[in-house]
């Protein structure tokens, strides 16, 4: 192929470097792809196209181009990042059954679950580097000037070494380092416990925001991460089951039912942990608490909480997992939308309720209750953020051998220490024959 | 895919360096897979030719390009280590640019070198009984310390406490209460109803002994001084907002774009830090200078003959909202006490 100059090869892809080529190639493959696949990608690129000026506007530190205040200094930009994390943190959760754990039928199609996080993470950072004033500082001040007893620096910790130990396992998948995979698999698995249990942390050790306070809060987090991890896999499985894409087969007989089960106990656990947040808000002393599961169930949030969080994020995902007829993959992809929906709306809420109850900030009184609405600019990040997850999978769907290696065949940690260990012993004593 | 896919891998002819390059990338690829998965068949099934020279029995011919590998695996290495460089400058360049990791040697120092920190105790003690809600000491702080002058953002301020005749209790402070206060409350569901008794609470940062703000401090900005004094270190906050929702006396806000910004920094923490930059040299903050009726006393309560060491002994103020458990450092005499 002479005239294309320098070039990258990634995944047996070649990739011009030069401008003019590398044009005519992007070009060349857009005209070329199939007319639903070209609408799809030019929607995400309109919503992104959107997201960057919204992303540009948000960047000098002090403009006031978000919705929060200094009462309700957490908005829409805190929730799209808690709602990124944990969702990465769920996607391990759930493929950890399968990479870490070696249940076979929770092992289907694992390209997709590492894929995901990689995207989900990125987001988050991203998200949460627009709606930090001072992103930079973050890194260098964390790195340098170590806090160790703040939570937000344990969860930068964690969710830093999250990423970094997610891309070694992207990498290690498609490289064909199964003992790399394997050890990245289950460090993985450790974090997406720790970390959204450290964000949890983040809001449960304010003892002024009694609704956030507390030991369950870290639970509700970890559990609220495996409810949207696995519906975000519930959505992906039935995409691949329904355009017969790689692994399709796979998607039918093993990851649509597994999903289902796992969707079905997250949305249980999620259930439980409301129902004992809010019986505990109804019963508690301490008035801020009070005002807070009272935003929820007659204020200002009742609207989100009741029909989106209970009837349309949970009931009705339950029911359609649980009744017999709606046992399909289309029931199943109703049931997920439904769930990570409400998780982000659960979040959303969340987050709110902690801060619009009656109080004083900066000598604002906030009474009956405190107000914030979202701006264009945030909603437009958001709507971005999504749309960025959605093409970086719609890309690695359509670009990355995403058929499932022998490769990635279970290694139980304690076969693969003991044969590490029985070489070197091997070595050793190899090396005490020579001298 | 296809006119991607078409193209060859490295992009050129087959020349015997790359043949060999692709040889032994394939044979390190195949020995990982045998070793960690022996039953897993060799997916990558491009090696023709795997027998290799006998030793010393390569003709020059081959050994060139080897050589040529080797020459560009330097360059590879100059290219890394220049990377390296780079990236050590552009660190240095940042560091420059943000000095988040100088000390704040300015702040905790004393301004003064006759003032010796470590044996100060000071004390902020507010009477609500005394308060008349006239706004001076919202004004004066706004002046002293260029405080924002939207309604948004105050380091002190002023609350009216009203009870109706019904009982109702009502919390207004319109504009922190700088103007002073309209008759009737401003509170929602308040206007028409009878007030029976009211009184004004003056609020500001209670400079916690065991204060939240601190501890949650991902980098470390908010420290606390050797005198118990809180103060926020403009170069080195992130601007997270987490300092600002662990407040639980809502003395914090995230400073605005703008001329009129503390520090001049926007995007950052600020709060009430009693005047420091006055008291360490001796002088009042600005609210206890300006206030008319002596409702806010400030004082080193280490000096057992001070005024404030006086008040405390013989009318025992108390902090607001104890259950915190954050040992504030600002006591209130009056009615708030009882009502908190």
């Amino acid at each position: 192929m002479i005239g294309i100059g320098p070039s990258l090869t990634l995944a047996g892809h070649v990739i011009p470097l030069r401008p003019r080529a590398a044009l005519a190639a992007a070009a060349h493959e857009a005209v070329t792809m199939p007319r639903g696949l070209q609408l799809w990608i030019a929607f995400l690129l309109v919503l992104i196209g959107l997201a960057v000026p919204a992303a540009l506007f948000a960047l000098p530190p002090g403009w006031e181009v978000v919705g929060t205040t200094p009462t309700v200094e957490w908005g829409l930009l805190i929730v799209g990042y808690v709602f990124f994390a944990i969702t990465t943190s769920g996607l391990c959760l759930a493929s950890s059954l399968g990479t870490v754990f070696g249940i076979e039928r929770f092992r289907p199609l694992e390209k997709r679950h590492a894929i995901l996080a990689l995207l989900c993470l990125t987001t988050a950072f991203g998200i949460i580097a627009l709606d930090l004033h001072y992103p930079v500082r973050m890194v260098l001040g964390a790195v340098l000037v170590p806090s160790p007893t703040s939570p937000m620096w344990w969860m930068g910790v964690f969710y830093g070494a999250y990423l970094c130990v997610l891309v070694v396992e992207v990498w290690s998948m498609f490289t064909n380092h199964p003992t790399i995979h394997q050890a990245a698999c289950t460090t993985a698995a450790c974090l997406a416990i720790a970390a959204p249990a450290t964000l949890g942390a983040v809001f449960g050790v304010l003892v002024s925001r009694p609704f956030w306070h507390g030991p369950f809060t870290p639970i509700l987090m970890v559990c609220s991460a495996f409810l949207s991890g696995t519906a975000l896999l519930g959505i992906v499985f039935y995409v691949v089951a329904r355009l017969r894409l790689t692994g399709a087969e796979r998607a039918v007989s093993l990851a649509i039912p597994a999903i289902r089960t796992l969707l079905a106990i997250g949305l249980v656990l999620v259930s439980v942990l409301i129902t004992r947040q809010l019986i505990a808000g109804l019963i508690d002393d301490r008035p801020a608490f009070v005002d807070a599961t009272r935003a929820l169930l007659v204020g200002p949030l009742a609207l989100q909480f009741w029909v989106v969080r209970v009837g349309l994020g949970l009931a009705v995902p339950l029911l359609l997992v649980a009744l017999p007829a709606t046992r399909t993959p289309a029931g199943t992809l109703l049931a997920a939308l439904l769930a990570i929906v409400g998780v982000f709306v659960d979040r959303f809420t969340f987050v709110l309720a902690g801060q619009i109850g009656p109080t004083t900030v900066s000598g604002v009184v906030s009474a009956p209750w405190a107000e914030y609405t979202p701006t264009l600019v945030e909603i437009g990040i958001i709507a971005g953020a999504v749309a960025f997850v959605a093409l970086g999978y719609t890309l690695a769907e359509r670009y990355l051998d995403l058929r499932e290696a022998r490769a990635h065949v279970f290694v139980p940690i304690p076969d693969l220490l003991r044969s590490r260990v029985r070489r070197l012993l091997g070595a050793l004593q190899a090396d005490g024959d020579v001298r | 895919m296809a006119p991607l896919n078409d193209l060859p891998n490295e992009g050129g002819p087959a020349t015997p360096a790359r043949r060999r390059r692709r040889r032994g990338q394939s044979q390190r690829r195949r020995s990982r897979v045998r070793v960690a998965a022996p039953a897993a068949p060799v997916v990558d099934a491009t090696v023709v030719d795997a027998t290799p020279h006998p030793a010393g029995l390569v003709p020059l011919s081959e050994i060139a390009p080897a050589i040529a590998a080797i020459s560009m695996s330097r360059r590879r290495f100059l290219g890394f280590g220049l990377a390296v460089l780079g990236g050590l400058g552009g660190a240095f360049g940042l560091s420059r640019l943000f000095p988040v990791f100088e000390e704040p040697e300015s702040a905790v120092r004393p301004i003064v070198p006759a003032y010796d920190p470590a044996r100060k105790a000071w004390t902020f003690v507010v009477d609500t009984t005394a308060c008349i809600g006239c706004g001076l000491c919202v004004v004066a702080c706004k002046e002293e310390n260029n405080v924002p002058e939207e309604d948004l953002f105050a380091r002190t301020w002023v609350e009216r406490h009203a009870v109706t005749t019904g009982g109702a209790r009502y919390v207004d402070s319109p504009e922190g209460g700088i103007a002073g206060f309209p008759p009737e409350s401003t509170a929602p569901g308040a206007a028409g109803k009878t007030v029976a008794q009211a009184y004004f609470e003056p609020r500001l940062c209670m400079q916690c002994e065991e204060s939240p703000c601190t501890s949650v401090c991902p980098v470390g900005a908010t420290y606390r001084t050797e005198d118990g004094i809180i103060l926020v270190d403009a170069r080195r906050c992130i601007g997270c907002g987490f300092c600002v929702v662990a407040c639980p006396y809502g003395a914090r806000y995230l400073t605005p774009a703008g001329e009129h910004v503390p520090n001049d920094t926007p995007g950052v923490a600020d709060k009430c830090t009693w005047c420091y930059h006055r008291i360490s040299r001796g002088s009042q903050p600005a609210c206890v200078e300006v206030c008319p009726v002596g409702a806010r006393k400030f004082g080193d309560a280490a000096d057992p003959a001070s005024e404030i060491a006086t008040l405390v002994r013989e009318r025992n103020p108390q902090p607001l909202h104890p259950e915190y458990g954050t040992r504030p450092r600002v006591l209130y005499l009056g009615p708030s006490v009882q009502e908190a």
